[in-house]
């Protein structure tokens, strides 16, 4: 037992050593940002078309997660029972019970699905069929049945293997599944060149000014799927890559440049290397946690335990949801510091988190508990106000 | 209370052909199909009548019903004749002949008014099942043009393609392929006469509701134990998802197999039979296969295991040792594979389809029945005996009858599965906790 709460306590330790270091940032820390008035800011119109886009998502968004706990409460109580559809041996059984409470719990999550996907058609921020959408649904679901059962051999064979101290190497595992995912994961999109020397131009010259020249630019073709604007940084090493969706090329050269320098930033202080250290950080408890609860129903060699080391590691997601949603606004609030530290245009930022209200029905100032617990990126407002702090302390 | 079923009988034992007959057979077939088409025709006109009589009366009229018995009867014969399940020209329609294939119907009796109403709706399963057995619509698994039309003919077309060369070499009808014939003509008499009210009994789509030889002993047979058919809606409901970790598996394996069958058909080759330890390995997989497959295919409920380990499934393949093999079949086993191919094609398409009406009965009622897992039974049966003779498991080439053998009822004698490797009664936690 000391041993026990000595290595819980060391771990924590070096949790908060390397979380720490993870931390920084190159935005100032005496930078207070102004407090805007939104009204000013948005058009009446588009701030109450953005508020009700959003509301609607942010509740059946809620009610899916309360729907998610209990279904697979409800599945980590009697789930065990499915094992008596298997003749798989333990780690067979325990594919079967794992792909059946996802099952459930993706069943469970369809109406959900299907309202959100309404309420963006209604809305005319997709543009994908029905048939699509629910067929796709049906086949991403054979992905996640795939990635459930590996996640499951390497679980359950190591805890076949070492009992109690599985989770230590299942760790490391998962770790370097998840740098290779970071790594391939350019490779498996559908990226274009921009074919718009300008385009590129831009591109090259900011990739410059943040020390990363080496990194493409691509164009990712969503515009048949959906309305909305986006880019996003991908890869590792040698398949780092700056995407726009094509969505996004219509918007003023001044914004476009905006989001490819943020995107930029992103790279440049190697937030994807850090979100993967922010995965380990969460990794290791998640995966401590799911060995000693389970341990009281014969550890995870057992397939019995599947269906609650499903609800832990489900409720372990659920409930850091607040940290993590910090972790990732603090980075984006990084690489907006980055991307005005480049293109030293706070209007051409302005007016793209503008638009994004405009075309992307983004609720620029969404509740604060919403915001606090929920929200991945700064609120449009804030982004526009740091671009008025990033002005006032710039004033030339 | 369901009438009695059309029984098929058959008295055509020695399996005899004139080769001239059989050269010529399409050809001595088309004044049959021409009359058989005029009577179709008609048919067409008088349905409506037909079944509007039986929705109001409750009974089918009689005049019309002998009508349609006898259309139906003469549809049989002449397919019989044309895909050679039969050796004489058949006989003229109401002439009542003797023939080598009959149908015998139930005596007229009140049908319930609801069946009747629907009857073209509830008929539709039965009839693509009938259409993919002898001829027209099938699903596939495949996508070569080849396969797919071979596929599109039909499980009796398919089998009378190939015994046409048979019989013109032997002057004989293969018993399997013959046996094949009647299972899918038999089970289209069946459909056409639920479809024309000549009984509402729904057609059996159990291989052993119809005559057949029993399959002659095979190294390489399939058992069905402990299934009370009954399917877990929700295993059922996401049976394809479900299936992807041992699809992945599958192809994994199935990489290793290939080189390890060259490397068995290398030392075949040389010593005249595969090593024991190739012999292991691939019957591992083809066991794994069969699993794999009973399972997608709601052939059987439980979720499989990943090494195909004997006894460990209740759709258990078994599979003799290694046995000296003939060198010249070894050398030419790919192309003596073809007309194997072929009929697994066909069967195929049938087994796709049986899967379907499976996968929606058992979702509705939890249960699947026993007919459309027997059919499901009978091409995972053909199947994997064809793989075992592709991978030289056994000289002996698979037999295409649906002869006894399939079902758990006449299964040969084979190990008991062990029971599943992993059935706890309750959760361990609660008898620890005692």
């Amino acid at each position: 037992m000391i041993l026990i709460v000595a290595g819980i306590a060391l771990l924590v330790a070096v949790e908060i050593v390397v979380a720490t270091r993870l931390w920084r940032t190159s935005v100032p820390s005496d930078l207070r940002l102004p407090s805007l008035d939104p009204a000013r800011e948005f058009p009446a119109g588009e701030l109450r078309r953005a508020e009700s886009f959003d509301a609607f998502g942010r509740w059946t968004f809620l009610g899916s997660q309360v729907v998610l706990l209990a279904t697979l409460a409800v599945y980590a109580k009697h789930g065990w029972r499915f094992a008596r559809e298997s003749a798989a041996g333990p780690i067979g059984t325990g594919f079967l019970l794992g792909m059946l409470g996802i099952g459930i719990a993706w069943l469970t999550q369809v109406p959900f699905s299907i309202a959100d996907f309404w309420w963006a058609k209604d809305h005319g921020v997709t543009n994908t069929d029905w048939a699509t959408f629910l067929f796709g649904d049906w086949a991403a679901l054979g992905g996640q049945f795939a990635f459930v059962c590996f996640a499951l051999l390497v679980a359950m064979g190591f805890s076949r293997l070492l009992r109690r101290s599985w989770w230590l190497p299942a760790t490391a595992v998962f770790a370097g599944l998840a740098v290779l995912f970071a790594f391939v994961t350019p490779l498996l999109l559908d990226l274009h060149e921009p074919h718009n020397p300008r385009l590129e131009a831009d591109a090259a010259k900011i990739a410059r000014q943040q020390g990363v020249s080496g990194i493409p630019l691509k164009v990712e073709e969503v515009r048949s799927d959906t309305t909305a604007p986006n880019a996003f940084a991908v890869g590792l090493g040698s398949t780092r890559r700056v995407v726009l969706w094509d969505t996004i090329a219509g918007f003023p050269r001044g914004e476009v440049r905006v989001v490819i320098a943020h995107e930029y930033g992103h790279q440049a202080r190697h937030h994807i290397s850090k979100g993967l250290g922010w995965s380990v950080l969460f990794l290791l408890p998640t995966t401590l946690l799911v060995a000693l609860l389970t341990w009281r129903r014969g550890g995870l060699a057992r397939p019995e335990a599947v269906p609650l080391a499903l609800l832990i590691v489900v409720v372990l997601q659920v409930f850091t949801t607040p940290l993590r949603s910090a972790i990732s606004r603090h980075m984006e609030a990084e690489a907006d510091w980055a991307a005005l530290q480049t293109t030293r245009d706070p209007a051409a930022m302005r007016g793209l988190f503008r638009n994004f209200t405009d075309v992307g029905y983004s609720d620029p100032d969404p509740p604060g508990w919403f915001q606090t617990l929920f929200g991945d990126h700064p609120s449009g407002l804030q982004r526009i106000e740091m671009a008025e702090a990033w002005e006032r302390a710039h004033p030339h | 209370m369901p009438s009695e079923p059309v029984r098929i009988t058959v008295a055509d034992a020695d399996l005899q052909r004139s080769r001239v007959t059989v050269l010529f057979r399409l050809i001595l077939a088309i004044p049959h199909l021409i009359v058989l088409g005029i009577f179709a025709a008609i048919a067409i006109v008088l349905a409506p009548f037909h079944w509007l009589a039986t929705l109001f009366s409750g009974n089918p009229p009689d005049a019309l019903a002998d009508y349609f018995r006898m259309l139906v009867r003469y549809s049989l014969q002449v397919y019989a004749y044309l895909y050679l399940t039969t050796a004489r020209f058949p006989p003229w329609p109401g002439t009542n002949d003797e023939y080598a294939i009959d149908v015998s119907f139930p005596p007229a009796a009140r049908q319930n008014r609801w069946s009747v109403g629907f009857r073209l709706l509830l008929a539709l399963p039965a009839l693509l099942l009938a259409s993919a057995l002898t001829g027209g619509f099938g699903f596939g698994f495949n996508g070569s043009a080849t396969e797919s039309a071979l596929q599109g003919s039909g499980a009796a077309a398919a089998a009378a393609f190939l015994a046409w060369f048979a019989c013109l070499v032997t002057g004989r009808m293969p018993q399997g392929l013959r046996d094949l014939q009647i299972y899918a003509l038999g089970y289209a008499t069946q459909a056409y006469s639920y479809l024309f009210l000549l009984t509402d009994q729904y057609p059996n789509a159990a291989p052993r509701a119809y005559p057949s030889a029993p399959m002659p002993d095979h190294p390489v047979t399939l058992s069905l134990s402990a299934d009370d058919l009954r399917r877990s809606r929700l295993t059922t409901f996401f049976r394809l998802p479900l299936a992807v970790p041992h699809l992945i598996w599958l192809a994994l394996w199935s990489i290793v197999a290939l080189l390890v069958a060259i490397a068995a058909w290398l030392a075949a080759l040389v010593r005249g039979q595969v090593p024991a330890a190739l012999h292991r390995f691939l019957a591992a997989y083809v066991r794994y296969t069969t699993h794999f497959t009973a399972f997608l295919y709601l052939t059987a409920n439980a979720f499989p295991g990943f090494t195909g380990t004997a006894g460990s499934y209740p759709a258990e393949a078994t599979i003799a040792a290694p046995e000296r093999q003939s060198r010249w079949t070894v050398l030419t086993r790919g192309i003596l594979l073809l007309p194997a191919f072929v009929i697994l094609s066909a069967l195929g398409g049938i087994y796709g389809l049986t899967a379907i009406f499976a996968w929606w009965i058992a979702l509705f009622t939890g249960r699947i029945p026993r007919g459309v897992r027997d059919a499901g039974a009978f091409a995972l049966r053909y199947s994997t005996q064809t793989y075992a003779y592709a991978l030289l498991l056994t000289p002996r080439y698979p037999y295409a009858g649906p002869g006894p053998g399939t079902s758990a009822r006449n299964a040969p004698a084979a190990p008991e599965p062990a029971p599943p490797s992993y059935i706890p009664d309750q959760p361990v936690w609660t008898r620890e906790a005692e």
